[in-house]
């Protein structure tokens, strides 16, 4: 029988087992195909992406995925290789030379592969498409999608070359492997017993210091100033902080869990029950064989996790941060009454003017004689983008009154806001902070001397607030005054400046008119967009959003389906015992228990320290790196929330596809399993 | 005595099969029995014992141990029966590599929630009792063959089952381990009265019991008791019946 024929009868007769290995190559090249079409498609790429940022990006994150596919399809290819070490073996002992052997193992892989590359590229094709019709609706893009051709030829070609290379590479490998083995290995490879190490004290503590002592570092920078971060040094800290993390996981997962778990073993108590006295030596047997799988997996996790929770919390937050930017749909600085006339003629062509409110603030400039007044008063640059700091200003609060405060907050839709505040007494003000103290202190209950006139009056600071009414590029040091000394204030001096805040749902959303009033104001840096900002945020960042989304996609993938072969491999080879437990009276629902305690730990670790390594690593980048514009508000960290549930999804969904296919795989729970099923429906009808 | 295993016209006939591979087998055990069941190969011997230990269900006939009709079990409630009542021993021993022989040896008990500090004073006694006090931190890839099953034959006794079913137990063993296990069996149903319900093609393990079965197609060919002969009377006794079945056979084939 010729190998051809031979290899194909294999792989007819055994489908299932060979459907798995199918699947977890076809995956793997969808991502890669539907990537690679995305970075090889030039009418997508040009239209978001300005001087190369996103090709550059792409090719970095192609080096990633090809690495990865190459280790991905090179262990699933191993985890199938030593599942059939049994099968090569007797092939071999009816003799069958290494070589008909390898030459089997490289058309089986070769169908499979094939197989594979043809459902890889359907669906990464079709993913493809879903992206790039995803992006355009995000951004507005408009693509003229019959101008893409659903294979891309150039991607098609290297996919096609590269899966081949792989194919290559594993044949290589398997041949390694087939030379080094023996007949005898090949037939009890998998019975190799491994023996059983107790677990040392030194290396669990050391693993358990080293990583609270990294966490504890990451928790120092809430100090703030007086935090090692800043006297050291924020990229110095956060290396030593990363190396004592991961070099602390890894004695964690490969010493200090085993000792823990050695400890209850030892505790009689605890350990004498049908279920335990099975999962806990078998769960520090396997952490003890598999450490090094657990720890690879733990640190993408934690990285991926990581990398999704402050990419999301970094393009979240300057989106919540708009609010503040540019708390108005749209605001300028007006000159004269003549430029409101022509500022409202424009936004007419676009809305109807009922519904659009118009507010003019006018704001008073004034001076402190006192020491010791908030940081804001003496900012001498306009806040927000770094095109407004190039927008000098003199020290100096800037006033306006709480009646146009309360109109400006009810206009742009902060009706409750507006309705918690409870007026203002004459002397009484409101302090717009730009961020919250670093210190954590407030200016409440301060009073400052001001110069009105020839009066010095002495305000006291009702409160501080983050909602400011009108954008930092057009005022900083904002004080809301009462209207009593607002008009003392309208009778000594002329307004510093004048704002125009323009409101509306009508408004909202409308490029072409920011474009106009832009060009009737000349390039105004004073102009200000609350969803031009937005907009602009998106079209900023989709694309790295986008390419960091696919390396964590990949991530995860990674994790789940090697948790998933790694587990079920072991469920398995494991078989027998099972068989032998449900002999000794184990029931199914005993069985299938045992089962979920094995599998659960090994989707927990990488999760747990992913959940952990991602909260301390959000808490330091959102501490050091970001500004606090939204001061303690829980909603900018949604989208950590957001990915952290999502994560857990995933997890869950791995999980219980594990044990279900570990539960079919085991001939008694699988059995008692339906058989259950049946005697509760007989019970109940 | 009183009757422990009661097998009435016991039949099973597996699925697409042409002949039954038990066909209306009937026979009681009493309590403390020792049995060996003979036969050829194909002959129905493990398809008898996984009937009889509520593994594989029978397609006819009736099966009562200590009364309990075994038909009426679901498959929870046979489970139970097997913790409860049953033990086993395995050709291929069959000891969890990751546990230590201790921890194999405590598997039962601690199924039955037996207190955790009883279950250490019997596995202690046990292990002292038939020897393997020395083995018991190791993990099984440490001993050898003999002393795996010696250990798994422990595993079994030590919850005291009403009846312990063993298959082919000595088949992995060279002599002198067989030999040594069989006397742990032995000692087990002499001084903890343990009935015991063995398959073996070896004529020598089966002198060791007090009554042979044998098997012939599904059906009990003849059976053989001990009575008051010596085990080395009993052994030739049944070498001899062997010896008769096989010229039977042999003589039907040449017909
Ligand atoms: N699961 C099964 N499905 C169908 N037929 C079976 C099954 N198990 C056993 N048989 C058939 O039932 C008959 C008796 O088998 P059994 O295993 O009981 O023999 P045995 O006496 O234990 O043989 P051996 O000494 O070789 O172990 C045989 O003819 C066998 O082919
Ligand atoms: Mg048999």
């Amino acid at each position: 029988m010729n190998p051809l024929s031979f290899a194909y009868k294999n792989l007819s007769q055994k489908l299932s087992f060979y459907a798995l290995y199918l699947f977890s190559v076809s995956l793997v090249i969808t991502i890669f195909f539907s990537f690679t079409s995305f970075s090889m498609n030039h009418v997508m790429l040009e239209k978001i992406s300005e001087n190369g940022r996103v090709e550059s990006m792409c090719n970095t994150i192609s080096v990633f995925l090809m690495i990865f596919v190459v280790f991905y399809m090179s262990y699933s290819n191993r985890f199938f290789l030593k599942q059939r070490t049994k099968e090569l073996g007797i092939y071999a002992l009816l003799g069958c030379r290494k070589s008909a052997i390898l030459q089997l193992l490289a058309f089986e892989n070769l169908f499979i592969c094939g197989f594979a590359l043809v459902i890889g590229l359907v669906l990464g094709a079709a993913a493809h498409k879903g992206i790039v019709f995803g992006i355009s609706a995000l951004l507005g893009l408009s693509i003229d999608t019959a101008k893409i051709p659903f294979f891309q030829p150039s991607a098609v070609r290297r996919t096609v070359c590269f899966v081949f290379l792989v194919i290559f590479i594993l044949v290589l490998s398997n041949g390694r492997f087939l030379l080094k083995i023996s007949l005898m290995g090949l037939i009890r490879f998998e019975k190799k017993a491994e023996k059983n190490l107790t677990p040392r004290r030194l290396p669990a503590l050391l693993g358990l210091i080293i990583i609270l002592s990294g966490y504890g570092l990451a928790l120092d920078i809430v100090r703030g100033t007086k935090s090692v971060w800043f006297s050291i040094g924020f990229y110095v800290v956060g290396m030593l902080t990363m190396m004592l993390i991961v070099i602390g996981t890894v004695f964690f997962i490969s010493a200090f869990l085993p000792y823990v778990v050695g400890k209850r073993r030892k505790n009689v108590k605890a350990f004498y029950t049908g279920t335990r006295i099975i999962t806990t030596p078998n769960f520090i047997y396997r952490i003890r064989t598999n450490a090094r799988t657990l720890i690879m997996l733990t640190l993408l996790s934690a990285a991926a996790l990581t990398i999704s929770s402050i990419m999301a919390l970094s393009l979240y937050y300057p989106v919540a941060a708009v609010s503040r930017m540019a708390p108005s749909e749209l605001e300028c600085r007006i000159e004269n009454d003549q430029q409101t006339e022509e500022i409202k003629l424009t936004v007419g062509k676009y809305a109807d003017m009922k519904d659009i409110s118009f507010l003019r603030t006018d704001v008073y400039k004034i001076t402190s004689p006192a020491d010791g007044l908030p940081m804001e008063y003496h900012v001498n640059t306009a806040k927000g983008d770094s095109e407004n700091e190039k927008l000098l200003r003199t020290p100096g609060f800037e006033c306006i009154s709480y009646t146009d405060y309360l109109a400006l907050l009810n206009a742009q839709g902060k009706h409750r806001i507006a309705g918690q505040l409870t007026g203002l007494q004459e002397a009484e003000c409101i302090l717009v902070k730009y961020q919250p103290n670093q210190d954590g202190s407030d200016e409440k209950g301060d009073i400052y001397p001001v110069v009105i006139g020839e009066n010095t009056l002495s305000l006291i600071v009702k409160e501080t607030t983050l909602n400011n009414p009108v954008s930092f590029a057009n005022s900083v040091g904002t004080l809301i005054v009462s209207d009593a000394v607002y008009s003392m204030l309208q009778k000594e001096y002329t307004p510093e400046t004048s704002i125009l805040s323009i409101n509306g749902h009508a408004i909202k959303d409308n490029e072409p008119l920011y474009a106009e009033l832009k060009e009737l104001l000349h390039d105004s840096p004073y102009l200000q967009g609350s969803s031009h900002r937005i907009h602009e945020i998106f079209s900023l960042s989709s694309s790295t959003f986008l390419l960091i989304g696919f390396l964590v996609i990949l991530f995860f993938t990674a994790v789940g389906s090697i948790l998933y072969f790694n587990n079920i491999s072991t469920a398995a080879d494991s078989k027998a015992d099972y068989e032998m437990l449900w002999k000794m009276g184990y029931s199914g629902k005993a069985l299938r228990k045992i089962i979920r305690k094995q599998v659960f730990p090994f989707f927990m670790i990488p999760f747990a320290f992913g959940l952990l390594d991602c909260l301390f690593a959000t808490l330091v980048y959102k501490t050091g790196l970001m500004q606090n514009l939204l001061g303690s508000n829980p909603a900018q960290f949604l989208p950590t929330l957001l990915a952290i549930l999502l994560t857990a999804f995933f997890y869950l969904l791995y999980y219980l596809l594990t044990i279900h296919t570990c539960y079919t795989l085991i001939p008694h729970v699988r059995a008692v399993y339906c058989d259950d099923r049946h005697h509760d429906r007989k019970a109940r009808t | 005595m009183t009757v422990l295993l009661k097998a009435k016209e016991v039949t099973k006939t597996y699925e697409n099969a042409k002949r039954p591979s038990l066909n209306k087998v009937s026979f009681s055990v009493e309590n403390g029995e020792f049995i060996s069941i003979m036969g050829a190969s194909g002959s129905g011997k493990t398809t008898l014992l996984n009937v009889l230990s509520t593994i594989d269900t029978p397609t006819g006939g009736e099966i009562r141990i200590n009364g309990t009709d075994l038909k009426n079990l679901s498959a929870t409630a046979a489970a139970d029966f097997r913790k409860n009542n049953l033990g086993f021993i395995f050709q291929e021993y069959f000891l969890l590599d990751s546990l230590t022989i201790r921890e194999n040896i405590s598997v039962p008990l601690a199924l039955l929630k037996v207190p955790p500090a009883k279950i250490e004073k019997n596995v202690r006694d046990f292990a002292k009792r038939f020897g393997i006090a020395s083995q018991l931190d190791k993990y099984p890839c440490e001993l050898s063959g003999g002393q795996r099953q010696r250990a798994s034959a422990i595993r079994a006794i030590i919850k005291h089952p009403s009846i312990l079913f063993a298959d082919e137990p000595t088949g992995a063993l060279d002599s002198s381990s067989a030999t040594e296990l069989l006397t742990t069996l032995l000692n087990a149903n002499q001084e903890l009265h343990t009935t015991i319900l063995m398959v073996t093609h070896d004529a020598y393990a089966a002198s060791f019991a007090n009554r042979i079965l044998i098997f012939r197609d599904g059906c009990i060919l003849k059976e053989l008791s001990k009575g008051g002969s010596d085990r080395h009377e009993f052994y030739e006794a049944i070498a001899a019946e062997i010896a008769k079945s096989d010229t039977t056979r042999t003589g039907g084939s040449l017909k």
